[in-house]
C-alpha cells in the first residue's frame, strides 16, 4: 500500500515540475497605467499587496476604523480589469472569479458591486463612503483619492 | 400610454435610488439554473436517468437561489435554496441547502476570527461548498472518486457550529473551519449508498465533527489543503420485519488537496483516504470496517476567457486491501451459498475524462464531456437497482447549459 501512495506522489512531483518550466507572463505596461482609487474620505494612504488582494477578494471587509469597504469592479471580461488584476494583485481575473463565486454561493461572503463603465467607477467611489475601485491614471480627478500599494 | 410612460420617467430616478439603497445596505440575492443531458453508450449503465436507453436521459437539473444579508460589517445572514433533480437519487423537491447566521468576532487587517450557526455547507476538499454551482465545477460531473454524487446528502452540509479563522502573512494565507454538527442522513440517498437499498428503519444522525485548512501563497497561485471529518449515524430499526439491528456508523474521510494556478493552465490534485467502520448491525455484508481511496490528477486549459478544456483521470477503490474486488466478490459469493458474488468492478472506478467549456457571455455556459469508465464503483444504486447488471467498461457523454446570475 506504502508504494501506492509513493507513486502517486512521483506523478503529483512530475506533473509540478513540468508546471513550473512553462514559461510566466508578465504583462506590464507603461501608458495607460491603472491606479487603485478610493473615497476621500478612507483613512488609508498607503496598502500591502496582500491587503489589496484581501479586500478585492472580499475577505478584508473594513477599514482601520471599522467603517464597512464597499468594492466596486469591472466586468471580469474588461481590459482594464485584467490589467488591475494582473498588475496590482498579481493574480489572474478567473482565480478572482473563482474567489467570490467560492463565497457566493457557499454564503460565507458577498459579491463586489459590479459597474459597467470607468466613468461609473469614478462617479460611485466619488460619491460612496468606504469606497474603492480601480481607474486608468488619466481618467482620475480630485474627487477620488489615489491609494500606494507597496 | 404616455401617462404610463411619464409615470415611469418619474419613478425611474427614485426606483434607481432604492436599489442602490438597498445593494449598499448589503442584501444580495444570486442564483444558478442548469439542464444537463447524459448518454451512457455501449452499457445499461444508468447515471441521472435512462441514460442508456436510444436518446439518453434529460433528467438532470440544477436550481438554486441565495439570498445574503449583511446589516452590519461584521454579522451576515445567508441562504440558499437548492432543487436538483438528478434520476433516482435527486427527485427534485426544494431543499434548503444552508442557511445560517456568520458573526466575526475578531477582524484586523491580518486577522480574522468568527462563528457561524445553522446549516453551513460541509468544508471538504476544493469543491465540496459550491458543488451544485455548475460555473464553480471544473467539468459537469465532478470528479466522483472523492465528491460521489451516490451519497451527496451525507456530505453536502450538516446542521451545527463552525468554527472560522483566517490570517493573512506576506508568506500566505491560511483560511481554517471547523464545525461540530450534525449531519444529513435521513434520506432514501444515504440510505441506499450505505445499505445498498432502501431499508425499513431509519437513519439518525449523531454529533459529528468536521473541519479543513487551507494554505495559499501569492494570491492563490498555489493552493494546498487539508480536510477531514468523523461523520456518526446510526439507526434506527423499524418495529415489525427489520431485519437489521441497532447498529452505528463511523465515516472519517481525510482529504489531501491541491492546486497551482498559471494564466493559462491549472493543475489541481486531491487524495483522499475514507475509513468506514459499520457494527451492531448483524448482517455479515454491513458489519465491516474498511478503507477506501481515491485519487485524481485534473489539468485544465485556457485558450481564452472564452474557451476552457479539462483533462482528468480519477480512480476510486472501495477497498485498499482489495483494489481488484476479487476478494468482495469471494466473500458474496460466500454468502449467498456458492450461486453468485456481487461483481468485483462495483469495488473500484477508474474514469478518463476530457471536457470542453464555452463561457458564451460570463452568465451562460455551454459544456460537453466524455468519460471513459472502467468499473462501477460511484454508480447509483437507486438507478441501477442490480448490480449483476451492470458493465465494467462503459462510456459516458454528458453535456450542460448553465445560466448565473
Amino acid at each position: 500500500m506504502a508504494v501506492r501512495f509513493t507513486d502517486y506522489l512521483c506523478c503529483l512531483f512530475l506533473l509540478l515540475l513540468l508546471i513550473g518550466v512553462t514559461p510566466a507572463t508578465s504583462g506590464t505596461l507603461d501608458s495607460d497605467s491603472v491606479e487603485v482609487v478610493v473615497h476621500p474620505s478612507v483613512p488609508v494612504r498607503n496598502l500591502s499587496r496582500n491587503s489589496l488582494r484581501a479586500i478585492f477578494g472580499m475577505r478584508l471587509r473594513a477599514w482601520q476604523d471599522g467603517s464597512p469597504i464597499r468594492v466596486f469592479v469591472l466586468p471580469d471580461e474588461a481590459p482594464l480589469h485584467n490589467l488591475f488584476a494582473k498588475e496590482k494583485l498579481n493574480i489572474f481575473p478567473y482565480q478572482l472569479r473563482s474567489a467570490w463565486d467560492r463565497l457566493i454561493f457557499s454564503g460565507t461572503g458577498q459579491a463586489p458591486f459590479l459597474v459597467n463603465s470607468e466613468e461609473e467607477i469614478r462617479t460611485r467611489v466619488a460619491s460612496t463612503p468606504g469606497a474603492i475601485g480601480y481607474l486608468k491614471r488619466v481618467n482620475i480627478d480630485d474627487t477620488i483619492q489615489i491609494l500606494h500599494i507597496e | 400610454m404616455v401617462r404610463i410612460g411619464v409615470l415611469l420617467v418619474i419613478l425611474y430616478p427614485s426606483w434607481i435610488n432604492a436599489e442602490e439603497k438597498k445593494v449598499l445596505n448589503g442584501l444580495q440575492v444570486h442564483g444558478f439554473l442548469s439542464q444537463g443531458y447524459i448518454k451512457t453508450t455501449d452499457t445499461k449503465n444508468d447515471v441521472f436517468g435512462d441514460s442508456s436507453s436510444g436518446k439518453g436521459s434529460f433528467d438532470f437539473r440544477e436550481i438554486g437561489v441565495n439570498a445574503s444579508h449583511r446589516p452590519i460589517t461584521n454579522l451576515q445572514f445567508s441562504m440558499q435554496l437548492l432543487s436538483r433533480q438528478a434520476g433516482e437519487s435527486s427527485k427534485g423537491g426544494i431543499r434548503i441547502d444552508y442557511g445560517f447566521l456568520d458573526y466575526t468576532a475578531i477582524t484586523s487587517e491580518t486577522k480574522e476570527l468568527g462563528v457561524r450557526l445553522g446549516r453551513t455547507k460541509n468544508p471538504l476538499g476544493f469543491y465540496n461548498d459550491t458543488r451544485d454551482v455548475p460555473f464553480t465545477r471544473p467539468s459537469i460531473l465532478l470528479p466522483q472518486s472523492i465528491y460521489f454524487d451516490r451519497t451527496r446528502n451525507l456530505g453536502m452540509a450538516s446542521d451545527g457550529v463552525q468554527i472560522y479563522g483566517e490570517s493573512r502573512n506576506d508568506w500566505g494565507d491560511i483560511t481554517a473551519q471547523f464545525g461540530v454538527v450534525f449531519p444529513q442522513v435521513d434520506n432514501k440517498n444515504t440510505e441506499a449508498a450505505i445499505f445498498q437499498k432502501s431499508q425499513p428503519g431509519e437513519l439518525t444522525p449523531r454529533l459529528s465533527y468536521i473541519g479543513r485548512i487551507i494554505y495559499e501563497r501569492d494570491g492563490g497561485r498555489f493552493r494546498f489543503g487539508i480536510s477531514g471529518a468523523q461523520v456518526n449515524a446510526g439507526y434506527d430499526p423499524a418495529e415489525k420485519g427489520d431485519k437489521l439491528s441497532a447498529g452505528s456508523l463511523e465515516f472519517i474521510p481525510l482529504i489531501f488537496s491541491l492546486q497551482y494556478n498559471a494564466e493559462r493552465w491549472s493543475f489541481t490534485s486531491e487524495y483522499a483516504l475514507r475509513h468506514i467502520d459499520m457494527k451492531n448491525f448483524h448482517n455479515p455484508v454491513l458489519d465491516r470496517s474498511f478503507t477506501g481511496e481515491s485519487y485524481y490528477f485534473q489539468g485544465i486549459y485556457r485558450f481564452n476567457p472564452q474557451w476552457e478544456a479539462v483533462v482528468r483521470y480519477d480512480a476510486y477503490y472501495a477497498d485498499r486491501k482489495d483494489r481488484d474486488g476479487d476478494e468482495w466478490n469471494a466473500f458474496t459469493n460466500e454468502l449467498n451459498n456458492f450461486k453468485g458474488g456481487r461483481p468485483a468492478h462495483s469495488r473500484f472506478a477508474k474514469d478518463l475524462t476530457l471536457g470542453l467549456r464555452w463561457n458564451i457571455t460570463p452568465s451562460i455556459m455551454l459544456r460537453a464531456e466524455y468519460h471513459r469508465v472502467n468499473g462501477t464503483g460511484w454508480l447509483s444504486t437507486l438507478d441501477n437497482p442490480n448490480s449483476t447488471f451492470t458493465d465494467q467498461h462503459w462510456n459516458l457523454f454528458a453535456a450542460q447549459a448553465s445560466y448565473r446570475f
